[in-house]
């Protein structure tokens, strides 16, 4: 470049000329510049380039100097307020949308979707994880537990809880809790009711205020003096029609009758125990047997001081029961206390599994979003031109960058509005589907906090939809574009953006993936596990006498005597047995076993066991299996030597090496409890789910037990468990004493109810996971099938060079796969960091299962195989000629 | 008199007369120069020029963009009715005011 040697005209001052276009700011410039320009070129021809830039100068410091009207009047005038240009912007994305319909649906409905399954899980969650509980203050509301030498935390004693909360100076009030089953004898309707027996300032801990009547008195908190219940709202609608004369009316309890003092508000949520109807005082003091240190079955709840933090509080109770351990060392061994935050108590279940599903619609909103950039971004760069044109007339970049977020917003709004009403359906969907363990799940609904999480997701993920097209169109050389009318983003740009966004989508959608399988590996493993028992043609049943049969052991043991007689009668009936509980019933008795090898050794480390009194036909009905020895007969009568049965485990752990068979030991402490001679050893079963670790169990004969008045009914029948429901009811009737039948369940029911939670989570990600796959499908095809149409000449020239047909095919694949594969290596990367969080949801496979991340690329490497085909295809029937003529 | 011209509105008006349809900016300038001896810069100029055109004296129009002027368009300027009779109003002011005063004037 040596054209500085030709006759040139001089040019004024660059930064001058700079300084012009900052002083007058783009309004005035265009005819005083040029004026200044042209007098400039005047002066060089006349007085000399350098007279004629000490001129500019001066008069470019003369402009600089003066004041320059607001550029108001000026042509050419920009009258829009930015309100105009809202509404300017919104009437043009509006005519877009309209233009391109079909895209424009589609964008609507994959956002609509992800805004709507979002706020759907999201209005699940939050008042199950986020909403504080509805009682009074409820942050210094906490649950104390009791610990164990293993470091989990146990029930509290009776004699426990009364020391420390006379003791205890951090804590406000408390209340014990134990659970209770009352059933309701009125003339010929009988109904068991989910009740709680409480320590009488349980509702002033709570916080609340009877709408009828009143809470207890400490004097009806006696033994045997409690007799007065308060009553939820919702009994009183259902059972007494809503009537206020109900104070004071007496009601048929078993085998006692109790006044009915209170009536608590319909805004009572007794989240403590869900499903509870009926209170009564617990009646406990420390004579009684049952209300003895180590007899560690009470729930404790307590209000904390204010000002006083639950460590504090925790400090101090614990400092209490390094006291109590001191003094009585056969009773306790760990001198500390635990204390658990209410709201953390309520939330601990349901936790992993609702973040983890909110987790999955994040990321599938996340996806709808890169599929709405792409169609932002296609629009901006096939409007690049209308762009520059646009910014030389005047248009500040300002103004282009709102019309593209304008559109996003308008897009992911109207996507927003749909999405509630898919939120409306998919909660009551939800709230139909869902496991029972998710609390407060009768408070979900679609309310204003719903809307404005919707509404505010809807700007947030229209804002993330316009972010990267933003990007673009601030990117456009515009200059290039003006002179030449080329594309003012190169090819290789282009690609780059859409390929981001490509990227992230497969990425995204191998997470969703990855979740869906493990999720669904955990089910398949979970369902394969040998429970300990043959749940096939199995009925359970929960059974409830009242009346004089349940006065004492012998009429009780009377009672169940019989009625096993009359179930076994009912055709069909193969096996029936008793059990005081059963495997996944969701019953929870656990008693401490003291080894007669051990006799001296301190009663407070004795090991606890399941126990499980029963009836001799228990084995062969539940379909678990003996092990060694002989199972619990017949003639282990009342009268005759006390046995007992362990389970494998309990063999194994109590008796390591050694036969278990003929020694002896105590269950349930106390120096009046038996010696029990081990007869035999059977299978384990799992208890508490199909998830729970191996425990130690053991069986006795339920009558050498004390007698009680609810057991479970195991019948193993002929044909269809469920067909012989109406005769055994029938049968368990016509013995005589007042029954209620509750929870009539077959075991194949209670095996499916165990697993419902990971059902219910398998099934939201599964869909999840298939929306994540179409989209990211559509996006990978949308992407090659742009850069296909833009690559057109390109592609014609190589065509025209004699790249064969196969080659070009091969080409575009490549592309496709490549983009596939960048996203899958960061998708499996994240999902392998991230595995953490779904770990606890997880059952014998590991986050970062091999297999699974395996399935997962091949999946998606497939999918994105099927996305390229057509591109590619269209690309080798590309015609040189026409491509060369056209592009 | 809130429109009364000042003096060097009244020599960018009489130039716009002179000119005729070839008032620009270099042109009223270089003819202001001409005639008065006086080095105007284009910043004045234009500046007037605005603020004669918000009385609505003068009115412009955009012409088009030559290469001598670095690719920036002309604004050509025409006078206006109002701005005419404003003008002449102001002259008949001066020679009112100067009638039988010329001999002494041109005296000192």
């Amino acid at each position: 470049m040596t054209r500085r040697g030709f006759a040139r005209d001089p040019a004024p001052p660059r930064a001058a000329l700079a300084l012009l276009a900052w002083r007058l700011g783009g309004v005035h410039d265009e005819p005083l510049v040029g004026d200044l320009i042209e007098s400039f070129a005047e002066r060089a021809q006349r007085d000399g380039s350098v007279a004629a830039r000490r001129w500019f100068w001066r008069e470019t410091a003369r402009i600089a100097l003066q004041s320059w009207p607001a550029p108001r009047r000026t042509p050419p005038a920009p009258t829009e307020t930015p309100m105009k240009h809202l509404l300017n912007d919104l009437h043009f994305a509006l005519r877009m949308v309209a233009r391109t319909p079909t895209v424009s649906l589609l964008t609507i409905v994959t956002l609509a979707l992800g805004i709507g399954a979002t706020s759907a899980i999201f209005s699940v969650a939050y008042p199950a994880l986020f909403q504080a509980p509805p009682y009074r203050d409820p942050a210094r509301l906490a649950l104390l537990w009791e610990r164990d030498l293993d470091g989990t935390t146990s029930n509290i004693g009776f004699t426990t809880f009364r020391d420390l909360v006379r003791d205890s100076r951090t804590i406000e009030s408390a209340a014990a809790m134990a659970f209770w089953q009352p059933t309701i004898v009125d003339g010929q309707q009988t109904e068991r009711l989910q009740g709680q027996r409480v320590t009488h300032r349980f509702f002033e801990v709570l916080g609340v205020t009877p709408t009828l009547g009143r809470t207890f008195t400490p004097d009806e908190d006696r033994y045997q003096q409690n007799r007065a219940v308060v009553i939820s709202h919702g009994l009183w609608q259902r059972r007494f029609g809503g009537d206020s004369s109900v104070l004071g009316r007496a009601l048929a309890i078993g085998t006692y009758t109790v006044t009915i003092v209170g009536v608590l508000p319909p805004t009572f949520e007794s989240l403590l125990s869900p499903g509870t109807e009926i209170w009564a005082p617990l009646g406990y003091d420390e004579t009684l047997p049952w209300a003895c240190r180590t007899c560690r079955h009470l729930r404790m709840v307590a209000r904390i001081a204010p000002g006083i933090s639950v460590s504090a509080a925790e400090e101090e109770l614990s400092g209490l029961m390094a006291g109590l351990v001191q003094r009585h060392p056969t009773e306790y061994v760990v001198p500390r206390m635990a204390l658990t935050p209410l709201h953390s108590y309520l939330v601990q279940g349901s936790r992993p599994a609702l973040l983890t599903l909110l987790g999955a619609v994040v990321l599938v909103t996340l996806i709808a979003c890169a599929n709405a950039a792409n169609l932002l971004l296609g629009r901006v760069l096939r409007r690049e031109s209308e762009f520059a044109v646009r910014t030389a007339l005047g248009a500040s970049r300002r103004r282009l960058t709102g019309q593209v977020i304008t559109e996003g917003l308008l897009l992911a709004l109207i996507g927003g509005a749909l999405g509630v009403l898919i939120a409306i359906g998919g909660v009551q969907l939800l709230v139909r589907l869902a496991p029972p363990g998710i609390p407060r799940l009768d408070q979900v609904r679609v309310d204003a906090g719903v809307l404005a999480f919707t509404f505010g997701l809807s700007i947030a993920a229209g804002l993330a939809a316009s972010a990267l097209p933003v990007l673009a169109a601030g990117r456009a050389n515009l200059h290039g574009i003006l002179k030449s009318g080329a594309r003012g983003l190169t090819i290789g740009m282009r690609h780059r953006l859409r390929a981001t966004l490509v990227v992230s989508e497969v990425a995204l959608a191998v997470m969703l993936l990855a979740g869906a399988t493990l999720l669904f590996q955990s089910l398949g493993r979970l369902l394969a596990v040998d429970a300990g028992f043959d749940p096939s043609r199995r009925l359970t049943m929960e059974v409830q006498v009242t009346g004089d049969a349940a006065s004492n052991d012998t009429t009780l043991h009377a009672f169940w005597r019989a009625a096993l007689d009359a179930v076994r009668a009912v055709p069909g009936v193969e096996h029936a047995a008793i059990a005081s509980q059963i495997p996944l019933g969701g019953n929870l008795d656990m008693y401490s076993l003291h080894l007669e090898e051990r006799a001296g050794a301190n009663p407070a480390e004795d090991p606890s066991a399941m126990r499980y009194a029963v009836t001799p036909d228990f084995l062969a009905a539940m379909g678990i299996p003996l092990i060694r020895g002989r199972w619990l007969t017949a003639q282990d009568a009342e009268a005759a030597p006390s046995v007992v049965a362990l389970n494998r485990t309990a063999a194994e752990r109590l008796y390591p090496g050694q036969d278990p068979i003929g020694r002896r030991l105590r269950v349930g402490g106390g120096e009046d409890a038996p010696w029990r001679t081990v007869v035999g050893v059977v299978g384990n079963t799992l208890h508490r789910g199909l998830d729970a670790a191996e425990e130690m169990q053991v069986y006795l004969p339920a009558v050498q037990w004390w007698g009680e008045s609810g057991m479970t009914l195991v019948l193993r029948t002929q044909g269809d468990p469920s067909s012989v429901t109406g005769a055994v009811r029938s049968a368990l009737r016509s013995i005589g004493p007042p029954v209620a039948v509750e929870g009539v369940a077959t075991m194949e029911s209670l095996v499916s109810r165990s697993t419902a939670e990971r059902r219910f989570a398998l099934a939201l990600f599964q869909a999840f996971a298939l929306v994540a796959l179409v989209l990211a499908g559509a996006g990978i095809y949308g992407v090659l099938s742009a850069s296909v149409v833009e690559r057109t000449r390109e592609i014609g020239i190589r065509s025209a060079l004699g790249a064969p047909r196969e080659r070009i095919l091969g080409f575009v694949m490549r592309q496709g796969i490549a983009l596939a594969a960048v996203g899958v290596v960061i998708g499996v990367g994240t999902s392998i960091a991230a595995g953490g969080l779904i770990a606890r949801l997880l059952y014998g496979v590991r986050p970062h299962e091999p297999t699974t991340l395996l399935f997962v690329t091949v999946t998606l490497g497939a999918l994105a195989c099927l996305a390229c085909v057509i591109p590619a295809w269209r690309a080798s029937r590309v015609d040189p000629v026409t491509a060369l003529r056209e592009g | 008199m809130p429109n009364a011209l000042g003096e060097f509105e009244q020599l960018i008006l009489l130039a716009l007369v002179r000119l005729g349809d070839d008032a620009y900016g270099v042109s009223i300038q270089a003819e202001i120069a001409r005639r008065t001896r006086r080095d105007v810069g284009p910043g004045a100029v234009y500046k007037t020029l605005l603020r004669l055109e918000e009385k609505g004296f003068v009115s412009s129009w955009l012409g088009e963009p030559t290469r001598r002027r670095g690719g920036r368009r002309k604004k050509h300027y025409r006078l206006e009715p109002a701005g005419a009779l404003e003008l002449r109003r102001s002259l008949a002011a001066l020679r009112g005011m100067t009638r039988g005063l010329t001999p002494t004037l041109e005296l000192q």
